[in-house]
């Protein structure tokens, strides 16, 4: 195959692959969607990247970048096959500037990496996705993670200064700076950044980067009544007080807790774990208490507050075992993330149960209350059609919920290959019109990362 | 001869509770050195997923990458999903030789068998130790007899040194480690160790290897051995060295002692009285990353495995800045000190060897 031989002559025999057994794990994320690539290329530089581009341009061969593949969304999933980019092996830190508040990569560096060099100097780069031990940051770019902390530091879009990208017909672009301000052009980052790789190849990013807070306290709240619950959740995020996180976990995520693990819960609709954090104890407790002053305005069944590091650990635990006892309670899953304003979280939650319930299926709700972002955990059996069918149903109707609460389908997963069939509840004809003129402006032969988002 | 796996319900509920979430990439050894999927136990997992619903099928490719693992279980402390790759690897390793996927164990169950050895070594050296009756029984293993025999002499002299009342056997392979790639234990031999054993009368046996200590407590084939088994670190730790060093020690906690058989303290409350000034690495107890040398890699994938050792030893050396590395595994130990460069100034030992040294340096000085 001349192709092949190409790829080959790019990055060298032992960087590409079309061994069956190594293209089976490329045909996954960890999402339902399953489609075999018809090679793997690991490049090393820019340039190699931009060799591969050009070939697939030339040739019209589908590319889908990569970096760890957690793609909750099919994101990553080559549904049309092609060549698979695998960008691991651009993982350098090229440059950590204190003085001007800014981290260089190159787009495969893991989020934790980054972060564990930006603690030597005190500093962080904020977002946090569940999954930074692993993540990378040019994925963390295409799919714009975020994370538990979302409400108070926002997701990776905040932080993003420049990039570098190639594009689908393989020339370099910078974007951005190396400013803390910038409104020079076009802002055509910010179009990359949750672009899910259709658009092009982020290859280096320049990200800003925060003074690591010194400390943090830690409450968790329990409700009998979810209005309660809610109440408590968008009047502290009014309160002039921001907390560094704000979790909730809904009576179905509460019991699976309770049931494997042996975390101490009592019976309550909804249960709430928060953190103030800072620079200063003073500062950390001053905030918390004005959060525990509206939590405990709204009929609370419990509340316990942590300081040291242990107790903290102690009240993370029902929330750090959810996702883990719920995939276990299950054969199969599927992990949303509607996301809806603040004072609708409580209709959210009655909605999915009634919707669960209307199903039946299970379906369990936890995620970050305060900007709105839950994630409904759909427990099903991937090998019974009759149940992959409920959960399609289900998913149909969470959709068009979080929709009706002037939601939208996806917070920070991403719309992929899962939810590309309901775009369109959320994107006007108009909008779609725009997005796909976009992206064949920039992909004329559409090899970027197509199939996904209802672009085609 | 059918090609068809059976996946029993253990193996298929397993494969079916790996969630994809890819949280293995960041403890896997191996995938630390390749950064290919099919390298992690996301990716061996997703095979199986493929093989056990006919979608791909039993090749020698997935065979291999079954066998590229050092059952190192750090994924499996870290998956959020509750499965233990590991064990589904070794069951799959056993189901693909079943079909007719022979590795080069094989090959090594026959050394075993004829020497009683997994080197094919012909001479073992028996260190002069008294044999016969004694309240303790020393096990060494086939690394620490063939491999490192100047660590063990400093172990065996330590148990001198604080007067314990040992013996030692003519041993043979523990033969555990064949359950591991694909075959199974050398009932033979188990029953050789078994009857030699028997005959010191020992209360305990006390095994410096953390693999054959697993084996002996683990195994059916043990089961009858009718003695209290010890890993080395267990039976010193209420002992009283007498001994210091000054020097910045730090501790590599070997897969087999740790996330295996769950001794993570021991080996800790004897470096804490013959070291003051104790460290800790960044991944340590059950975050610790594997040495390489587990699973069968170092036979089956040998520069994988002086590569991962040369990744945490350089990892160590540049997080912790001891001077002394200690461990309590003759595989680890071996593959540390293969992987060593000469430019790294590090000194790796056996907890046991080291303080035997630091006894025998007392020793000296106190005859001057």
């Amino acid at each position: 195959m001349q192709e092949k031989q190409k790829l080959i002559e790019i990055v060298g025999q032992e960087h590409f692959t079309d061994q069956i057994e190594e293209l089976v794990p490329y045909s996954y994320d960890a999402s339902m969607n399953v489609h075999r690539p018809d090679g793997v290329v690991w490049p090393e530089t820019t340039e190699q990247v931009v060799e591969i581009v050009r070939f697939a341009n030339e040739y019209k061969v589908p590319i889908v970048p990569r970096g760890a593949g957690t793609s909750l969304s099919g994101g990553v999933i080559p549904i049309k096959g092609g060549i698979v980019m695998d960008l691991s092996r651009m993982n350098r830190i090229l440059e950590i500037s204190i003085e001007n508040r800014y981290a260089h990569v190159q787009a495969g560096v893991v989020c934790d990496d980054l972060n564990r060099e930006l603690a030597k100097h005190g500093f962080v780069f904020p977002p946090d996705p569940a999954s930074s031990s692993v993540s990378t940051i040019g994925g963390n770019v295409a799919t714009n993670a975020g994370g538990i902390k979302g409400a108070k530091y926002g997701t990776t879009r905040d932080y993003v200064l420049g990039l570098q990208v190639v594009l689908p017909t393989g020339a370099i672009m910078h974007t951005g700076s190396y400013t803390m301000k910038c409104v020079s052009g076009y802002d055509l980052a910010k179009l990359f950044i949750g672009a899910e790789g259709t658009l092009g190849v982020i290859t280096e990013v320049t990200l800003k980067i925060n003074p690591l807070p010194r400390h943090a306290m830690t409450a968790v709240a329990t409700f009998a009544k979810l209005e309660d619950a809610g109440k408590a959740i968008f009047q502290t995020m009014t309160s002039g007080v921001l907390p560094s996180v704000m979790e909730i976990l809904d009576k179905v995520t509460l019991k699976s807790v309770k049931e494997n693990t042996d975390i101490d819960l009592p019976d309550a609709e909804a249960m709430i774990l928060t953190e103030t954090d800072g620079f200063t104890w003073e500062e950390v407790e001053a905030q918390m208490e004005v959060v525990l002053r509206v939590f405990k305005e709204n009929n609370p069944i419990t509340i316990k507050t942590a300081k040291d590091e242990k107790d903290r650990l102690n009240l993370w635990k029902a929330r750090k075992s959810s996702y883990a006892t719920l995939a276990r309670a299950s054969n199969s899953f599927v992990l949303d993330d509607v996301t809806v304003p603040i004072s609708k979280i409580p209709n959210l939650l009655v909605g999915i149960q009634e919707i669960a319930q209307r199903h039946g299926l299970v379906v369990a709700t936890y995620g970050h209350a305060g900007d709105g972002n839950l994630h409904p955990q759909i427990l099903y059996d991937e090998y019974h059609p009759e149940q992959v069918e409920k959960m399609e149903k289900v998913e149909e109707d969470l959709f068009k919920l979080a929709i009706s609460l002037n939601g939208t389908l996806t917070g920070e997963h991403g719309i992929g290959l899962s939810k590309a069939n309901y775009m369109t509840l959320e994107h006007d004809p108009v909008e779609m019109a725009l997005m796909k003129q976009i992206k064949r402006t920039l992909d004329p032969n559409n090899i970027m990362n197509p199939g996904k988002r209802a672009l085609d | 001869m059918t090609n068809k796996i059976q996946f029993d319900e253990k193996q298929r509920k397993a494969i079916t509770q790996c969630s994809r979430c890819g949280f293995c990439r960041a403890v896997c050894p191996i995938f630390d050195l390749t950064k290919r999927p099919i390298t992690n136990a996301r990716g061996k997992m997703i095979l199986l997923k493929e093989v056990m619903e006919d979608k791909l099928p039993v090749t020698e490719g997935v065979a291999q990458a079954l066998l590229r693992c050092t059952t190192c279980m750090n994924c499996t402390v870290n998956c959020p999903s509750g499965v233990d790759p590991q064990e589904v690897f070794k069951a799959a390793r056993k189901d693909f030789v079943g079909v007719g996927f022979d590795n080069l164990f094989k090959k090594m169950g026959e050394v075993i068998e004829k020497y009683g050895n997994i080197y094919g070594e012909e001479e073992r050296y028996d260190w002069g130790h008294q044999k016969g009756n004694a309240t303790y029984v020393l096990f060494v293993g086939c690394v620490g007899t063939y491999r490192e025999e100047e660590s063990v002499e400093e172990t065996i002299r330590l148990l001198d040194l604080l007067k314990v009342d040992f013996t030692m056997i003519d041993e043979v392979c523990c033969s555990g480690v064949m359950e591991d790639v694909g075959y199974t234990i050398k009932k033979e031999l188990a029953q050789r160790n078994v009857q030699e054993l028997q005959k010191t009368n020992a209360k305990t046996l006390i095994t410096t290897c953390p693999y054959c200590y697993r084996v002996f407590k683990e195994h059916p084939s043990y089961k009858d051995l009718g003695m209290e088994i010890k890993h080395i670190t267990q039976f010193l730790k209420d002992f009283d060295f007498g001994v210091k060093t000054d020097k910045k020690v730090t501790y590599h906690d070997p897969c087999d002692l740790g996330r295996h058989a769950n001794i993570y303290d021991e080996p800790r409350e004897i470096i804490r009285k013959i070291a003051p000034n104790f460290v800790e690495p960044r991944r340590t107890r059950e975050n610790a990353m594997c040495c390489g040398s587990g699973g069968g890699l170092r036979g089956s994938f040998p520069e994988d495995s002086i590569e991962i050792s040369r990744n945490r030893l350089s990892q160590i050396i540049e997080e912790t800045g001891a001077e002394i590395l200690l461990t309590e595994c003759p595989s680890c130990l071996h593959n540390f000190r293969n992987a060593k460069l000469r430019k790294q100034k590090i000194e790796i030992y056996n907890i046991t060897e080291f303080i035997a040294q630091l006894l025998q340096e007392k020793q000296k000085k106190e005859a001057a």
